[in-house]
């Protein structure tokens, strides 16, 4: 039965759990919690919320902190090109499968690509970096222009903020950079160039860290 | 919302406009860098959305599973920060608490904000400033036994709100 006395005493259960509450007040409420399991029961419930308060740094309380305005639209603008890496992914992995083939039934499907308008039917060049560690995926692809190469590289599975280094290696020794990017996480393709036409290409080398992986380029069918 | 719907950009922009702030505030406090907190609720959304299709409300709310994304998220971010050489030596490291302990003490300082002011007056006076009860009292012109029963239905107040953002004992 709750009498006026054991809701005054209940209040006291606040200062009482959080061990504020004077030595004389303290040994008269222990002695009603003996008898009341209303109030006994009241005190556990609130004895878990005193354990963690003193985790809580006071300072910060009151400073709430917000996410820069922007943060949702960058975001959105990310989650947007990763939808566009995706599928030039999945074109480029297919044209992965291929080089993997024999060379009669990549002859053969090669065919049916450049019927069918696909992927290879432009004339950009997808080179494959062999040796990767487990769980990592490199791969670029090389555009002609005038100026030189153009080399897009899709980069998963290292760790975020790693520095990547391109060059691209010529006949006789040439070696010309193609600039460097810093892998982040969920980052779509990178662009860079060097200045080495596509059909003087032999090879592609990747500095990720302090490793490398080279890929090697076939010469142009056509050029 | 039906299971595996997390996968459109505009089901994305809903969950971050109705959760992006606790998320940020959590990474901010457990990571200790405005920065590193950004590329963490970035990051975030991108892992949701990529496993969007994974999602299913049946099992945990949207809240509960962002916060778990999150905290790997927050976990590779420690660790890559603690492998760059740059920074730890420069001494410029914000301190990092195990992670567990940062989530916690977030999560109080939440529930904190959420309680009425009345309410959260009183703990912070008497409780994390240490003051007598009677000089609050006379500090807020109340009798001594409002701040004891304020400091009663704040520990209350404190527990739903803890409750609220996912606090389990």
């Amino acid at each position: 039965m709750k009498t006026e006395g054991c809701r005054e005493r209940r209040e006291s259960l606040g200062a009482y759990a959080l061990g504020q509450l004077p030595a004389d007040e303290r040994a008269g409420l222990e002695a009603h919690l003996e008898g009341c399991p209303d109030c006994r029961a009241e005190l556990m419930e609130l004895e878990p919320v005193a354990r963690v308060m003193p985790l809580a740094d006071p300072e910060r309380i009151g400073a709430a902190s917000a996410p820069p305005p922007d943060l949702g639209d960058r975001i959105a603008a990310r989650i947007a090109g990763e939808r566009r890496g995706r599928r030039r992914r999945r074109r480029l992995r297919l044209g992965l499968a291929l080089s993997g083939a024999t060379a009669a039934a990549a002859a053969a499907a090669l065919a049916i690509f450049v019927l069918a308008g696909g992927p290879s039917a432009g004339p950009e060049q997808r080179v494959s970096f062999s040796s990767l560690p487990p769980g990592v995926e490199i791969a670029a692809t090389l555009e002609p222009r005038t100026y030189g190469t153009e080399v897009h590289m899709y980069v998963e599975g290292i760790r975020s903020g790693t520095l990547c280094r391109v060059v691209l290696r010529g006949p006789h020794g040439v070696r010309l950079p193609a600039g460097t990017f810093r892998y982040r996480y969920g980052a779509e393709e990178a662009v860079l160039s060097a200045a080495l036409d596509l059909s003087q290409t032999r090879s592609v080398v990747v500095h990720v860290g302090r490793r490398a992986f080279v890929a090697p380029v076939e010469s142009q069918p056509s050029a | 919302m039906p299971p595996g719907t997390l996968t459109r950009e505009r089901d994305v922009r809903e969950a971050y406009a109705a959760h992006a702030g606790e998320l940020y505030g959590f990474a901010l406090r457990s990571l200790g860098d405005a920065g590193l907190a950004e590329e963490a609720v970035q990051e975030t959304f991108l892992r949701a959305w990529r496993a969007g299709e994974r999602f299913d409300p049946e099992l945990g709310s949207l809240r509960t599973w962002l916060f778990a994304i999150l905290r790997n998220v927050a976990i590779d971010l420690s660790r890559a920060r603690a492998a760059r050489p740059g920074l730890a030596e420069g001494g410029t490291e914000p301190s990092v608490e195990p992670l567990e302990e940062a989530l916690l003490a977030w999560q109080v300082e939440e529930a904190m904000r959420r309680i009425g002011e009345q309410h959260r007056r009183v703990l912070v006076e008497t409780y994390y400033r240490g003051r007598p009860y009677a000089e609050v009292a006379a500090e807020l012109g109340v009798p001594e036994g409002t701040v004891k029963s304020r400091v009663y239905y704040g520990l209350r107040a404190l527990k739903v709100a803890l409750e609220e953002i996912g606090y389990e004992d």
